[in-house]
């Protein structure tokens, strides 16, 4: 049930009304109807993997009061361990196991030595990256008394199967989510209000520039003999619709949240306005850089503390390593998150890693020529990294790049023009200009400056006709729903 | 070892290590009062910290340290033990 479907309009105006109509001065109720509801969402996608998920849930739970009850450091150090292992284990197993098997084959036979590994039919339950990783952050924080152990049973089940954030992140920290719900909530115009304004831009996003996107790539590639401006294009479009995609999803991820009085953390930033490439990784997917800078890239700088600057680079490479890994079982991956991670070298050794970003303007606030330097600088390193990351293989990356390296990527590209869809490229530039004057906002549609209402309202509905003039009717899934 | 020694002691490591004669510790200084106080610093620091007081610290006691006092007093109840 995707958030833009209709199935899902009714399930949440239902929701949405048995949570603030019924019982509204009981906190159990709102919780359990977000308990059922998150169910029930997770079970119209996979209705299998439900006890997994009921499994997982009870266990941490427990867990996490056990670290709390051990008598010793020791005994409570075990707990938080079986919990990382279960945690990770599960992860391993229904993402990575095949990926291994088969790695380990292809290495055997190219040593000339015959194996009979065989991989297994493993079916990835939906959301099992995002959840899983809410599983560990929880024990990991209990056991460093970052928090008490929850111990309230349906808050815990509520914090794992969110059902805005169940599926595609973002994924929320324990603490600060759990702690929203000990509390009874009451209806927040203003919050519901702006939800409703968030959701609105991750449309916009989604079904005006991804999916359109989605459209004009393929019309793209569709063609005989692309010439190599064509796949500089294609490069562009890929790496605005992943963006466009994946913070829409985000976005209307975060408005229902907010719909329901929950605040749920943020997961972009306008990252095509970072200046280096720390600050892009601060601002694009937000709530996994936060997650494995402190779970794997806090540890480890500290275990290299006294190695310095190369520490510090080790720690970088194997946390960006696994950032890449973690969206799926293929080497493309492996090598978008290594490449991510050498591009932080010079900034490390330079002393720039932590440098705080300042955007300087000039006359009608347009970025200074300098920080725009900056900013196409990591955008094209990105773009470059996201034709990594959408190839098949790393040799088919290769041969992307070897088919863009070639003067006639220098001669714009007219066919690009004749296609049906090439009005994207305007889509995109609007949204790059409106992110732009709102860059200091949470999102784009936060018009609370602009004083009056009709002004707002008549941007409001400009983004509603965009959105049904200009709707793909692509239906396309989320691309991030596949990690 | 007193208060006023261990943070004589942290005021030299901190002016070393962020490169700046000027730093005055307080115990609400935080990462954002000192411009070159980053990951890489923090860690220089730490490691610095251990040398100068012969001690460890855990990763735990790490995470829970949220501005200067806080690692005042872990200094303070590491030399106590």
């Amino acid at each position: 049930m995707l958030f833009t479907s209709y199935g899902f309009l009714l399930f949440f105006v239902v929701v949405f009304f048995l949570y603030w109509l019924l019982l509204r001065e009981k906190k159990w109720w709102k919780n359990w109807v977000i308990l059922v509801a998150s169910y029930v969402f997770y079970g119209i996608a996979d209705w299998k993997m439900i006890p997994l998920l009921a499994v997982a849930t009870a266990i941490f739970y427990w867990l996490g009061i056990r670290i709390r009850s051990a008598k010793t450091e020791k005994g409570s150090n075990a707990y938080k361990i079986i919990g990382i292992v279960l945690g990770v284990g599960t992860l391993v197993y229904f993402k990575y196991f095949n990926f291994f098997v088969q790695s380990f084959s292809d290495m055997f036979s190219a040593m000339g030595l015959q194996v009979n590994l065989h991989a297994f039919n493993i079916i990835i339950p939906l959301g099992v990256s995002y959840f899983t990783f809410k599983l560990i952050s929880y024990v990991i924080d209990v056991y460093n008394e970052e928090m008490e152990p929850c111990r309230d049973f349906v808050v815990f089940a509520d914090y794992v199967a969110f059902f805005p954030t169940i599926m595609a992140g973002p994924i929320d920290r324990p603490r600060a989510f759990i702690s929203q719900l000990q509390v009874n909530r009451s209806f927040d115009r203003g919050m519901a209000v702006d939800g409703c304004r968030q959701i609105l831009w991750g449309l916009f996003k989604k079904i005006v520039i991804a999916d359109n996107c989605t459209i004009a790539i393929d019309e793209v590639f569709a063609m005989s003999q692309v010439p190599a401006s064509l796949y500089l294009v294609g490069a562009l479009l890929a790496i605005f619709q992943l963006y466009a995609d994946f913070s829409g999803y985000s976005d209307m991820a975060i408005g229902l949240g907010k719909l329901l009085g929950v605040n749920v953390t943020r997961n972009f930033r306008y990252p095509f306005f970072a200046t280096n490439i720390a600050e892009f990784w601060r601002r694009w997917h937000m709530s996994l850089t936060k997650w494995m800078t402190d779970y794997v890239f806090t540890p480890l700088s500290f275990v290299m503390r006294k190695w310095g600057k190369f520490g510090l680079i080790v720690a970088i490479l194997v946390n960006m390593l696994l950032v890449g890994l973690w969206h799926g079982d293929n080497w493309t991956y492996a090598v978008f998150g290594l490449f991510h991670g050498l591009l932080f070298i010079p900034l490390i050794i330079t002393g720039g890693f932590n440098a705080r970003q300042n955007e300087k303007t000039i006359k009608f606030g347009l970025p200074h020529p300098v920080s725009l330097l900056k900013m196409l600088c990591i955008f094209g390193l990105c773009t470059c990294g996201i034709i990594i990351f959408n190839a098949e293989s790393v040799g088919d990356a290769l041969g992307y790049f070897r088919s863009m390296a070639d003067v006639d990527i220098w001669r714009a590209s007219y066919r690009f023009f004749l296609f049906p869809k090439n009005y994207v490229g305007f889509l995109v530039v609007f949204m790059l200009v409106v992110e732009w004057i709102q860059r200091d906002r949470e999102h784009a549609l936060d018009l609370t400056r602009i004083k009056y209402r009709w002004g707002r309202w008549l941007i409001y509905y400009i983004v509603i006709l965009a959105i049904i003039f200009f709707d793909a009717m692509s239906a396309d899934q989320f691309i991030y729903l596949k990690f | 070892m007193e208060r006023t020694e261990i943070v004589d002691k942290l005021t030299v490591i901190f002016r070393n290590v962020f490169n700046s004669e000027n730093i005055v510790l307080r115990d609400d200084m935080t990462a954002d009062d000192v411009d070159s106080w980053d990951s890489l610093t923090h860690m220089a620091m730490i490691s610095e910290v251990e040398k100068c007081f012969s001690i460890k610290f855990k990763l735990k006691e790490l995470n829970k340290l949220r501005q200067v006092g806080d690692l005042i007093a872990t200094i303070e109840s590491k030399l106590q033990q």
